[in-house]
């Protein structure tokens, strides 16, 4: 799918992929990378469903999750907005980091690295501090 | 989730072609099912004996706890896969008809349907194109406010801005409602996404049923699903 621009959210959509994992992991990324404020109101599912053209379940289901993880909250009558809490976000970010180092570990583990070798290939890129 | 629809090991032969042969499926309530596969595998047949048009030979049929019947079809909003409506009617007067025979009809939703839809009320069903006309029909079907909605083939030999348009109604539906959905549709690249649940039919029978995003995480896309199951 291509990519889709919606209340300042990117969405890119695999169909060959669970696209409830991919909306709740998406909206993740757009908080952690701040393209979305604290604070700010999400479209509503509506909105999100029509823009992506996918069942309006899918994106409920991925907004139940964020509430429960207290990302974002529902105000009666108003929406859903982003959590106004600085600290969530930040442990969106830490915990977004921590992923994608599992997977790079994973991968350079699976070509046969050892712990050593790789932070030699983070050091000869300018990856760690000396 | 509970069982919407419930087929068992139901049969219909037509002369020599035996278009259901022991299909078992439930489908579950709430839920926007796709009836899916080559055409001859059953789907039609079993699309229509969801609303008695077609008597089953063998098997048993539950809808919503009871047996297909006129009765039963105050609760079914049902899209056939070809026919020719209100070829004497403008816009205006498919709704009246509409909100004069159909249970749970909804003219002021049919009305606003029809706008969203991009029809003129005004318009004469004879001078429609293919597109505008299933967008008539869906405009109909989607303003019955009943339990279980019924589409076939809703998208076939229509133009692309109307089967987006059909796409955004149907979304808006959705979320609006908790009805039951059934689509038997081949547009898999466009419409996958709107499905909650799968039913792969080949040569009257049930090949594959289950949760889309399941199948997505088990096996990839529908697409590749039907691809691995028919070619």
């Amino acid at each position: 799918m291509n990519e889709v621009t919606v209340g300042g959210m990117k969405f890119s959509l695999d169909l060959s992929q669970p696209l409830y994992e991919q909306v709740l992991d998406q909206v993740r990324s757009s908080i952690a990378k701040g393209e979305i404020a604290l604070g700010e109101k999400i479209p509503s599912v509506r909105e999100m469903a029509q823009a992506l053209k996918i069942n309006p379940n899918t994106v409920m289901r991925a907004y139940q999750e964020l509430e429960r993880d207290q990302l974002t909250e529902t105000r009666r009558g108003q929406g859903t907005f982003i959590t106004t809490d600085a600290g969530k976000v930040r442990a969106i970010r830490y915990r977004l980091a921590e992923e994608a180092v599992d997977e790079f570990l994973a991968k350079l583990g699976s070509l046969g690295f050892t712990p050593a070798e790789v932070a030699a290939i983070l050091r000869s890129k300018g990856g760690v501090a000396e | 989730m509970k069982t919407a629809i419930h087929a068992a090991n139901l049969a219909k032969r037509y002369g020599k072609r035996q278009a259901l042969d022991g299909l078992d499926v439930s489908i579950p309530e709430f839920a926007v099912t796709a009836i899916l596969g080559p055409n001859g595998a059953g789907k039609s047949t079993f699309m229509r004996m969801l609303t008695g048009l077609v008597t089953p030979d063998r098997g048993t049929l539950s809808i919503l706890g009871q047996h297909p019947s006129w009765r039963l079809n105050a609760s079914i909003s049902y899209l056939p896969d070809r026919a020719r409506w209100f070829e004497w009617h403008r816009v205006a007067d498919a709704v009246a008809w509409g909100a004069g025979l159909l249970p749970g009809f909804d003219r002021e939703r049919a009305l606003a349907l029809v706008r969203d839809l991009g029809l003129d009320a005004e318009m004469e069903a004879r001078g429609m194109s293919k597109g505008q006309e299933a967008r008539l029909m869906l405009a109909i079907c989607l303003a019955r406010d009943v339990p279980l909605l019924v589409l076939d083939e809703p998208f076939s030999g229509i133009d692309m801005i109307s089967r987006e348009k059909i796409v955004a109604a149907l979304i808006d539906s959705f979320a609006e409602r908790r009805q039951t959905v059934l689509i038997c549709t081949h547009e898999i690249a466009e419409t996958e996404s709107l499905f909650d649940y799968a039913v792969f039919m080949k040569d009257g029978r049930n090949a594959l049923s289950g949760h889309v995003e399941q199948l997505r995480a088990e096996r990839g896309s529908v697409q590749d699903v039907y691809r691995q199951l028919y070619s």
